[in-house]
């Protein structure tokens, strides 16, 4: 599904280059579950979001699905992701404004879904995730565990083929992060191609292959057995 | 999607209350301002535009060299309109209109003064002044009919059919009304409670074939499809041509489109006009909603932080920019549809104000679906106006930066930010200047020497039977001991009525053509007026009875003619040999702006209109004056005026000029400081983490609030010195309009200036104090 070859991404300010992504190569079957690990400001969060085509990239290629992506402007970048990609952040991203229901419909408005079958498509997932009791809260009236779950819920609402997860269980206590986990972990049972960065050793035993990274460098790629 | 939008936006206006309050506030105080400029522009703009036949109607006008200067003017022998509707084929109609005349009209007991004109027949064919009743080819076949407006029929008739039925005017003649005619509207010259045949004209004053005495307006429709251009040709030598003894002026006929906005001729040629007051208001129109507009720009770039997620979110989830735009420009037009309603309220409830102040009756047509179709587009333009610079401010993010957090602009020297608010405070201290030195203007020439004593001084116009009984009447007065004197004049003192550059003296050049006012008066009159006098005496018919032939005259005019010793010295009017008695300092008779010119009084020959008495200083009750002239003067009632009421009102234009300033000024500094004041708000919050750490580190409360406070005080000061050199070029080329004028001075920028930057201070220093003094652990906290 993800070819990777020889990705590279520098930051420039005036007075410093920093070399976030060194030469990296890799791939994602679909249906895979892989953990990105390594310690803070080793790249593993700017190659999520560059596979997430969130940023741009400085050098090497990107075939998604079997299209090179690594070219695409942002109008077509937005396409792609709205019908194949869906995210989990960290601290959840909720719109403070909207509604659990209507946090969880938004991508479905982007995608042009009519308002019938919008509905029908957010109280399914809604109640697959077991939130749909909290349909008319805000994100401030949840706990975080919850949050994230109207987060995993929004990320899946599109059925996208891939979902990139940047530490989804990094604001969670261990019980709401289980839960968190083992929802991703239906996910990808269910066919959904899972990419998690992650800092915790727990999370990663739910994921099929791990890799490691240092120094915008990959340095093994671990596969769990 | 558009209902995600809508939802979005009302939380967000619910969400942040002071930002939708300052926001929608000071918006909606923009547009108001704008709507009520608007509407006294489209009123200017609509003058006399409404008339079907506009397009050929024409004005004769008068163009001749004056006092070294080519001048033009509009009134016109009475003897052209016969002259033109006889030997000029190409014209279809043509009218007399007088000047407005207030007369008094009576029926039985009912007794009232109207204003209205006298016009010939083809009047009301050629304008659309349709009648309500009576045969337009009739109805002023009699020279004693009269058509009369319906406020005016009900007000002499109640709802009796006034057809038919006779009213005495000035308690002298008795005429017929013959029809109703529709009320002019308030966007046309012609003004009128009623009419009357200028046939009843040439009965009562008959008939004027005189090329010399320029007296009424002259209107003219050409024919379809005639030539104007082949027209003025022959018109410019009408005088020449069939009033071979009179001056040889050029004539012009001026087209109806042109009446109102650029009758105003420098040199014989259209010169500025009411046009560039209209300019004027639309520029500032236009700039304080550009100034509404860029509080919401500044405010919501300002809260970018606050909305950046969103916008990370959206865009993540598959937002295209575009969709972001529309969001953000769909906001934007909420808010300005909110703000349009809320403006509508505060129009309604200022027009009367605002209607006194401008001396109109404008009103909101709401009845008209042009003027929702244009509220419509005023609503997207603003919306538009105010949204497009957050809108591509805030969709340009990138999702990647505001969703880690790590978005944050760092405060660049120049951001497009800061040279709004600049821009805003640049237009405010002009205005600021502007106010200052419009009023100083006036205050200047109020201040000036009149030149008579025009307290304690009132004046009556003369009917026929006051001048009939003047002597009883004055003797009377002198009597009681109400007045210590009392004299008649052709005019007002505050007023010149006549003027002439035919006087003739010893050793006159005879290409002088320098024109004198001219005034006259019996007796008396530097007693009565407080006149001051330099050489000679005043009038005095009881010790001189050749003083009816005898003249007063001013420095000026002394010095016109070149006299060093003129009493005793011969000037003609005319035929006529008067003789100078007197010298006095010279009086303002005209316009107070503008330098005294020579004027001539001359004596109890003369021509009378006006009696004037100079009140005994114990009077203090008018009532017992009232009597002797309502003993005299029976018909009417008794009208007496104060000479410095009446001299005060010279001013009433520009104090309403700077009556708009003022107001305009204010509302400006008020929309500016309330965006101020929300930007202040924000910078504080932003800056929250800083100023706890400053805190900690010992930073006071004085030390955190100028450190807030000194970047928005460098941009007042910014703007003062962008707006200080237009304020002077502005300002100074305003008062070149004025001979008689304030010196430019550096105080008056420097106030302009302080002013503006006091009050910024004090709308930043606000926030700034609030933040300094929050507690540094909570705000550290807040991290």
């Amino acid at each position: 599904m993800i070819k990777v070859n020889q990705l590279e991404k520098v930051y420039r300010t005036e007075e410093i280059e920093t070399v976030a992504l060194n030469n990296i190569s890799f791939d994602i079957r679909e249906g895979e579950f892989v953990a990105i690990m390594g310690p803070s400001g080793c790249g593993k969060s700017t190659l999520l979001n560059i596979i997430g085509l969130l940023d741009d990239m400085d050098g090497g290629s990107f075939m998604f699905n079997g299209v090179d992506v690594s070219k695409f402007n942002e109008r077509k970048r937005a396409e792609m992701r709205k019908h194949n990609i869906g995210f989990v952040f960290q601290s959840f991203n909720l719109i403070d404004e909207l509604t659990v229901y209507e946090n969880v419909e938004l991508p479905l408005i982007y995608t042009g879904v009519s308002s019938s079958e919008r509905k029908r498509i957010v109280d399914e997932v809604l109640d697959k995730i077991q939130i749909a009791h909290r349909r008319n809260h805000y994100p401030q009236q949840l706990s975080g565990g919850q949050q994230q779950r109207v987060a995993v819920a929004r990320a899946v609402v599109n059925k996208p083929k891939l979902i990139l997860a940047d530490e989804p269980t990094g604001n969670l206590d261990s019980r709401n992060g289980s839960e968190v986990m083992q929802l991703l972990t239906d996910l990808n049972e269910q066919g959904t191609t899972i990419v998690m960065v992650t800092h915790s050793e727990h999370d990663s035993r739910y994921t099929h292959r791990i890799i490691n990274m240092l120094d915008g460098q990959i340095v093994t790629q671990n596969i769990r057995l | 999607m558009f209902k995600n939008y809508l939802k979005i936006a009302f939380r967000q206006l619910l969400r942040n209350k002071t930002f939708s309050v300052i926001n929608i506030l000071g918006l909606a105080i923009g547009m108001s301002a704008f709507m009520l400029l608007a509407l006294w522009v489209h009123n200017e703009l609509s003058y006399d535009r409404y008339h079907s036949k506009k397009e050929r109607i024409y004005e004769l006008w008068n163009k001749s060299i004056w006092s070294g200067k080519l001048e033009c003017w509009n009134v016109t022998p009475v003897v052209a309109a016969p002259t033109l509707r006889q030997h000029f084929p190409e014209i279809e109609a043509v009218t007399h209109v007088d000047w407005p005349n207030e007369r008094f009209l009576s029926v039985g007991d009912k007794k009232l003064s109207a204003r209205g004109n006298m016009v010939d027949p083809e009047f009301l064919s050629m304008f659309d002044f349709p009648l309500i009743s009576g045969n337009i080819n009739t109805v002023f076949k009699d020279p004693h009919s009269i058509l009369l407006t319906p406020e005016l029929a009900e007000k002499i008739f109640g709802h009796e059919d006034p057809v038919g039925k006779v009213i005495r005017i000035d308690n002298e003649y008795g005429v017929t009304v013959t029809g109703l005619i529709n009320t002019p509207p308030n966007n046309t010259r012609f003004q009128f409670e009623y009419l009357m045949p200028w046939s009843l004209h040439e009965e009562l004053n008959g008939q004027d074939n005189n090329w010399g005495n320029n007296s009424t307006h002259t209107y003219v429709l050409l024919k379809e499809h005639a030539s104007i251009d082949n027209l003025q040709v022959k018109v410019k030598d009408l005088r020449r041509n069939y009033a071979r003894d009179s001056d040889p002026y050029d004539m012009f006929l001026y087209p109806m489109e042109r009446w109102r906005l650029y009758s105003s001729f420098k040199d014989g040629v259209e010169s500025g006009g009411k046009i560039e007051l209209v300019t004027l208001f639309g520029i500032v129109a236009g700039f304080i909603l550009l100034i509404a507009c860029i509080n919401f720009m500044n405010l919501s770039t300002a809260r970018s932080e606050k909305r950046a997620k969103e916008v990370g979110i959206r865009k993540t989830v598959g937002a295209m920019r575009s969709s972001l735009v529309k969001q953000f420009l769909g906001e934007t037009t909420l808010l300005a549809f909110i703000s349009f309603v809320l403006a509508i309220i505060i129009v309604q409830i200022s027009m009367p104000a605002y209607n006194e102040l401008c001396m109109k009756r404008l009103f909101v047509p709401y009845s008209s679906p042009v003027f929702w179709v244009l509220c419509i587009a005023f609503i997207l333009l603003t919306g538009l106006l105010a949204g497009f610079y957050p809108a591509f401010y805030l969709s340009s993010f990138n999702p990647v930066g505001v969703l880690k957090g790590t978005f944050r602009k760092v405060g660049a020297l120049v951001t497009p930010r800061k040279v709004l608010v600049v821009l805003q405070f640049v237009f405010a201290i002009v205005l600021i200047t502007s106010t200052i030195i419009v009023r100083q203007q006036i205050r200047y020439v109020s201040e000036r020497q009149v030149g008579y004593n025009k307290d304690r001084l009132v004046y009556h116009f003369l009917s026929k039977d006051l001048d009939k009984n003047y002597h009883a009447l004055r003797q009377e007065i002198i009597a009681a001991d109400l007045a210590t004197s009392v004299t008649k004049t052709s005019s007002p003192l505050t007023e010149g009525w006549s003027d002439s550059w035919g006087f003739v003296w010893e050793g006159k050049d005879p290409n002088d053509k320098t024109d004198f006012d001219r005034f006259c008066a019996d007796e008396h009159i530097v007693k009565t007026a407080g006149l001051q006098l330099l050489s000679g005496r005043d009038f005095d018919l009881q010790q001189f009875p050749t003083d009816s032939d005898a003249i007063i005259i001013n420095e000026s005019a002394a010095k016109a003619m070149g006299f060093k010793d003129p009493v005793g010295k011969i000037v003609k009017d005319g035929d006529v040999p008067l003789h100078v008695i007197g010298v006095i300092r010279d009086f303002i008779l005209n316009s107070p702006y503008h330098p005294t010119k020579p004027i001539i009084i001359e004596g109890a020959r003369g021509w009378f209109n006006v009696v004037n008495i100079r009140l005994n200083p114990q009077v203090s009750n008018l009532a017992p004056l009232e009597a002797i002239f309502k003993k005299y003067n029976p018909e009417f009632p008794c009208n007496l005026y104060y000479v410095d009421e009446q001299y005060a009102r010279k001013f009433d234009d520009m104090n309403r000029m700077a009556t708009l300033a003022t107001l305009f000024a204010s509302l400006t500094i008020f929309i500016s400081c309330l965006g101020l004041f929300g930007l202040s708000a924000y910078m504080a919050e932003n800056r929250i983490k800083e100023i706890g750490v400053r805190r900690v580190l010992g930073a006071s409360v004085m030390n955190i609030t100028s450190m807030l406070s000194v970047g928005f005080l460098r941009l007042v000061f910014i703007a003062f010195i962008v707006a200080a050199p237009l304020a002077w070029w502005l300002t100074g080329s305003w008062l070149k309009d004025f001979p008689y004028h304030i010196a430019l001075r550096w105080w008056f920028f420097a106030l302009a200036g302080i002013l503006a930057t006091l009050i910024a201070l004090f709308t930043v220093s606000f926030q700034a104090l609030k933040a300094a003094r929050s507690n540094p652990v909570k705000s550290l906290r807040t991290e």
